[in-house]
């Protein structure tokens, strides 16, 4: 099988490689790309969904292999909302729930409140284990809005493969439903059905 | 023997594609109060990127400041283009440059006492031929080399051009080809034209002046310049600044060369990614828009052109005084109407 080895180059090369080997690729024929840099990583995944191309992802060490298969382009014509829900599969995540009930950390000053809530956010993306889903209800649901100072971890976080539930009562109270552009909108019913089956629940 | 200075060599991401994200920036700025002062015209409130105060009913100043690592081998080059891109908000607001500090981190134990030199030159030749005087500046040791200006412009502040002043019924016009971004990624890889990188340096190092000026003569109220966000980024901010959508024909869009076959190719730079996950959220891409149209108008630019909303009975006439004035790739890229739902559309 072709092994296009990129490890020690910086984007855009990985993505040249890549685009070159799928070009001179047959249809069906799977190749592998290895790459050791993060930042290149996510731009290769990002670059192969948009493309609609099947890939699979895995990590050993410090090293990414990404195994890819050359399909026609117009065999696939998915959703591209499903597409982003698509987990990747080298983020591991467990079977605990982060449950928020409100845009800020704790009790107390306000602003220190928004600030804590804004860093336990990058924590989770840091997390050896991601939670399995993170549901938002009441004052929650207001992280989510694009205009939150916290809009881009969600994405990021819901990119590696965390389902995010917005309840659908309390966006339409607060009138965001413009502003909700991530996760997907949830009943009372499913919120606690999500909760009892939790192994465990963390609530900031 | 003096070895000639390659600036390139020190850095990993030059120019405009070194910009911290903009999430990040959104995110930070977000809890920055904003001062008050009935004074101040324009501030990060509209993530416009240069602020403007009255001085009083005839004068306003417009105060910016940029500063990035090499994006060319030659130092004096160098120079040039980071000066071209510091006033170029100026410009975009309508202002007139007249007084900067050089901004500069430099490696004094790597790069020989010349290279310091040439770049400071770069910077003052522009600074001339924009008009304008640099009466001081400042310099720290570091380890990558950065060069900018912190530029002072005159405007009269009934004149101010902003990202907030795109109307409905509006024509868009980019007054300079894009992929910067793209043939610096290529030239590091050796797989971009020599003549599309001297075209890139040149377009860099072209200052926004005479687009400045002929907004001027047709009393043009919105515009911004196409720098790191990208085209898609800074016409999306300007969309929302507006409260409008904007819709672009990447179809219309001049690029640089064989820009759009070396995204073909793959040559597709970080910073075009970053910018994608910026914009994306407020964007609708049409269905069969090109991906490599796409990702162009993501690309991160360097000292880029303006993009200006023109009334809908003037753009022919702005249109040719453009290309007479040299800007010989300006083109009618989009248009601009009430809000319906998404900020940009590309198609």
């Amino acid at each position: 099988m072709r092994i296009v080895d990129t490890k020690g180059q910086q984007c855009p090369a990985p993505i040249i490689a890549t685009k070159k080997a799928l070009k001179e690729s047959k249809k069906g024929e799977t190749f592998l790309v290895l790459t050791d840099n993060k930042s290149s990583l996510d731009n290769l995944i990002r670059f192969l969904k948009d493309n609609k191309t099947e890939f699979s992802a895995e990590k050993e060490g410090d090293i990414w292999t990404l195994r890819i298969t050359k399909k026609t382009a117009e065999v696939q014509h998915s959703e591209p909302e499903k597409y982003c829900n698509t987990d990747i599969p080298h983020f591991k995540r467990g079977n605990f729930i982060v449950v928020f009930s409100s845009d800020k950390m704790g009790e107390g000053d306000e602003q220190l409140g928004r600030l804590l809530m804004i860093n336990f956010l990058k924590a989770i993306k840091e997390l050896e284990i991601l939670p399995k889903k993170m549901i938002f209800y009441n004052n929650g649901v207001k992280l989510g809005s694009t205009n939150s100072p916290v809009y881009g971890h969600l994405k990021e976080i819901e990119k590696m493969g965390v389902g995010l539930l917005f309840c659908e009562t309390c966006v339409k109270y607060y009138s965001l439903e413009e502003n909700i552009k991530s996760g997907s909108l949830s009943n009372m019913f499913e919120i606690a059905q999500v909760m009892a089956s939790a192994e465990h629940i963390i609530k900031p | 023997m003096l070895m000639k200075t390659d600036l390139l060599k020190m850095v990993e991401n030059g120019g405009c594609s070194a910009k911290i994200s903009p999430f990040l920036l959104e995110e930070l700025l977000n809890y920055l109060p904003l001062p008050e002062d009935p004074n101040i015209l324009v501030n990060i409130d509209t993530r416009d990127d240069a602020g403007v105060y009255k001085v009083n009913e005839q004068l306003a100043l417009v105060f910016t400041t940029d500063f990035f690592p090499p994006v060319c081998s030659d130092p004096y080059e160098f120079g040039q283009i980071a000066a071209a891109n510091s006033i170029s908000d100026v410009y975009a607001m309508g202002g007139t440059p007249v007084i900067a500090l050089n901004i500069m981190m430099f490696p004094s134990s790597k790069l020989p006492p010349d290279a310091y030199r040439e770049i400071l030159k770069g910077g003052s030749d522009k600074a001339s031929e924009a008009g304008m005087r640099i009466i001081g500046g400042h310099t720290i040791d570091d380890l990558t080399p950065k060069y900018g200006l912190a530029v002072i412009g005159y405007i009269d502040p009934d004149k101010i051009i902003t990202n907030s002043g795109a109307k409905p019924g509006d024509y868009l016009i980019l007054t300079k080809p894009l992929g910067t971004g793209v043939i610096l990624a290529g030239q590091r890889l050796n797989i971009a034209a020599d003549s599309d990188v001297s075209e890139a340096l040149r377009l860099m190092k072209l200052l926004n002046k005479s687009g400045a000026e002929i907004m001027a003569k047709f009393n043009i109220r919105g515009a911004t310049d196409i720098t790191g966000f990208g085209l898609a980024g800074h016409a999306m901010k300007m969309a929302k600044a507006s409260s409008v959508s904007i819709t672009l024909n990447m179809n219309s869009v001049p690029f640089i060369g064989n820009t759009y076959a070396l995204i073909d190719k793959g040559c597709i730079p970080g910073a075009a990614f970053r910018n994608l996950d910026f914009a994306e959220s407020d964007t609708e891409f049409a269905a069969d828009l090109d991906y490599n149209l796409k990702m162009a108008a993501c690309d991160a630019q360097t000292s880029g052109g303006l993009l200006i909303s023109v009334p809908g009975n003037k753009e022919k006439k702005l249109m040719d005084e453009l290309k007479n004035s040299g800007l010989t790739s300006s083109a009618v890229i989009g248009t601009v109407s009430d809000f319906n739902g998404k900020s940009l559309f590309l198609t």
